[in-house]
């Protein structure tokens, strides 16, 4: 099947030679393009990072693509979202978590975050000379600012504020290393979402390292998004020798990139978020209380999950507040379940409801299910 | 649309991408001493040396007395990664092609995919790699092992390099 389409691609690739813009004819070996993306669909820009990755000759080319992101967490592809992000506020307030393919710790996306993805050969990927693009833009719109390149790849501005993050991945003939720039994000909005909240989580997930971070624009309130781009583009046709290069607007549909939108359903699925994260264990105590006594009650809960469904699940809860069975047939009900509110809930809901029970004791076992659930 | 034909144009080529040997690993100057380490490690262990054999994405294997291949990444390849901090692994009982993605290392924020050197089926992973993936690092050819797999496909062993070739490989990507 995989086999087949991209067969199909490639006759497509090689039949539609004739529709080459006339501004990009003269690009020869050692040519570079910038591509800037009208989507804001972080899942979308994502697909079609992918889709260029997959598709694209890159092996004397070089493609940077421009895009930006409606509000969104992006977590590394090795990550615990759960760990990295306060995913309950994300969901009241309808922020999604997208999981990329390259490494790297977490990243809040908004409007004001530009993002960069240098595509090359592997024998040309040089993340130093990509972030050399940047930094020389900045010095070229603003002479004097202090902009350096860290060994981690992150851009400091006044030796101290983070304004950039760099992640890559690198496959088996091309690469890709994407960054970050944060000209005028909301960082309120980013310190509250970059926070975890699910407490007890042991796990070998990749770690963010949190950093404190700057808006280009709340340090020069001069500058402006657009006269970044702009100068980032014209820093990226001069590195790579192209005269007369102007950045191409696309539109990542699938009239244009065939396939994109499997891929995007892809990135967006439940399986890919949050399913593909390390196997990791949440051991921690839960308050209990009792609605109607005012009574309070400690217990533990130790919950082992892999691809993203609980695996196992054990409750500790004192003999006196619940009775074990009571406890282990909750348990028992969680297994299998996605670790996710909903699905946990639902998962839980025909044993709670089964059986006519003590209204006291019921109203403890739902107090605990609602404990469970609120970890995830 | 404009961005299709430019795409599509730069796409053109593709189909005689897939064949062609590319350096897959950046250059670095720390890879000049890699040669002789590598050459060091393998002739420290005559038994190593014999078996081992090579792809040209780094990755190497190894035909143990049961019949199982043990999988692995070259010298070469981990000095051009870094600090390995996770190794992304398939699952046993995986049904892998030759040359299918398998999983990936991350190092100083990088994700490098890794490819299946022959077809068969995983039967076991590092597990140690969980809590030390710098044995990646620290012993590429013994505690750092990726994965066994079954060798479905002996004459594929055929088509891989010995240490020899493998040596020349890395000098012509380094040249």
């Amino acid at each position: 099947m995989v086999l087949q389409s991209l067969c199909a691609l490639r006759a497509q690739a090689g039949a539609s030679l004739s529709g080459l813009p006339a501004a990009l004819e003269h690009g020869g070996p050692g040519a570079g393009l910038v591509l800037r993306s009208l989507s804001t669909d972080v899942f979308r820009n994502l697909a079609l990072e992918d889709w260029i990755h997959d598709h694209v000759d890159l092996r004397s080319r070089g493609v940077l693509l421009l895009w930006r992101n409606s509000a969104a967490v992006v977590v590394g592809r090795h990550q615990n979202p759960w760990r990295e992000c306060d995913l309950r506020l994300m969901r009241r307030s309808g922020v999604p978590v997208a999981r990329r393919r390259s490494g790297g710790g977490a990243v809040f996306h908004d409007l004001g975050n530009l993002n960069l993805t240098f595509f090359s050969s592997r024998g040309g990927y040089d993340r130093r000379r990509n972030l050399r693009v940047v930094t020389g833009a900045l010095e070229a719109l603003r002479p004097g600012i202090d902009v350096r390149a860290t060994d981690r790849f992150d851009i400091l501005l006044d030796g101290h504020y983070k304004i950039s993050g760099t992640a890559a991945k690198l496959g088996r003939t091309v690469a890709y290393h994407h960054c970050t720039l944060l000209c005028s994000a909301d960082r309120r909005l980013l310190s509250s979402l970059l926070r975890p909240t699910c407490p007890g989580i042991h796990s070998n997930a990749t770690a963010s390292l949190p950093s404190p971070v700057q808006n280009l624009l709340d340090n020069d309130p001069s500058l402006t998004p657009d006269g970044i781009l702009q100068q980032l583009a014209e820093q990226y046709l001069t590195e790579w020798g192209v005269r007369g290069g102007s950045v191409v607007a696309v539109q990542p549909d699938e009239q244009s990139f065939a396939g994109i939108d499997r891929s995007v359903s892809e990135l967006r699925s439940w399986d890919w978020t949050h399913g593909r994260t390390p196997k990791f264990s949440v051991h921690t105590t839960l308050e209990l209380a009792d609605p109607t006594s005012a009574e309070v009650c400690t217990a533990t809960a130790h919950l082992e999950v892999k691809s993203g469904r609980v695996e196992s699940c054990k409750l500790s809860v004192p003999p006196a507040w619940l009775p074990r069975a009571a406890c282990a047939d909750l348990a028992a009900s969680l297994v299998g379940a996605r670790f996710c509110p909903s699905e946990a809930a639902a998962a839980a809901a025909p044993f709670l409801q089964s059986e006519p029970r003590d209204v006291d004791l019921d109203a403890r076992l739902r107090n605990l299910c609602e404990n469970i659930v609120a970890l995830m | 649309m404009a961005a299709r034909g430019l795409l599509r144009c730069l796409s053109s080529n593709f189909s005689s991408v897939l064949p062609s040997i590319a350096p897959s690993v950046q250059h670095s100057p720390r890879l000049l001493t890699s040669l002789s380490y590598l050459h060091r490690t393998l002739a420290t262990s005559s038994r190593l040396s014999a078996a081992l054999k090579f792809t040209d994405k780094h990755e190497w294997i190894r035909v143990e007395d049961n019949g199982l291949g043990t999988v692995g990444i070259s010298n070469f390849a981990q000095e051009a990664l870094g600090d390995v901090v996770y190794c992304g692994l398939p699952e046993v009982g995986a049904k892998l092609e030759q040359q299918d993605e398998f999983g990936a290392l991350e190092s100083v924020k990088a994700a490098s995919e890794l490819y299946s050197p022959l077809t068969g089926e995983v039967v076991e992973i590092n597990t140690l790699l969980a809590e030390k993936p710098g044995l990646v690092n620290k012993a590429c050819y013994t505690d750092g092992w990726l994965m066994k797999m079954s060798i479905d496909k002996p004459a594929e062993l055929d088509a891989l390099m010995d240490e020899k070739a493998y040596e020349r490989y890395i000098r012509s990507i380094e040249d």
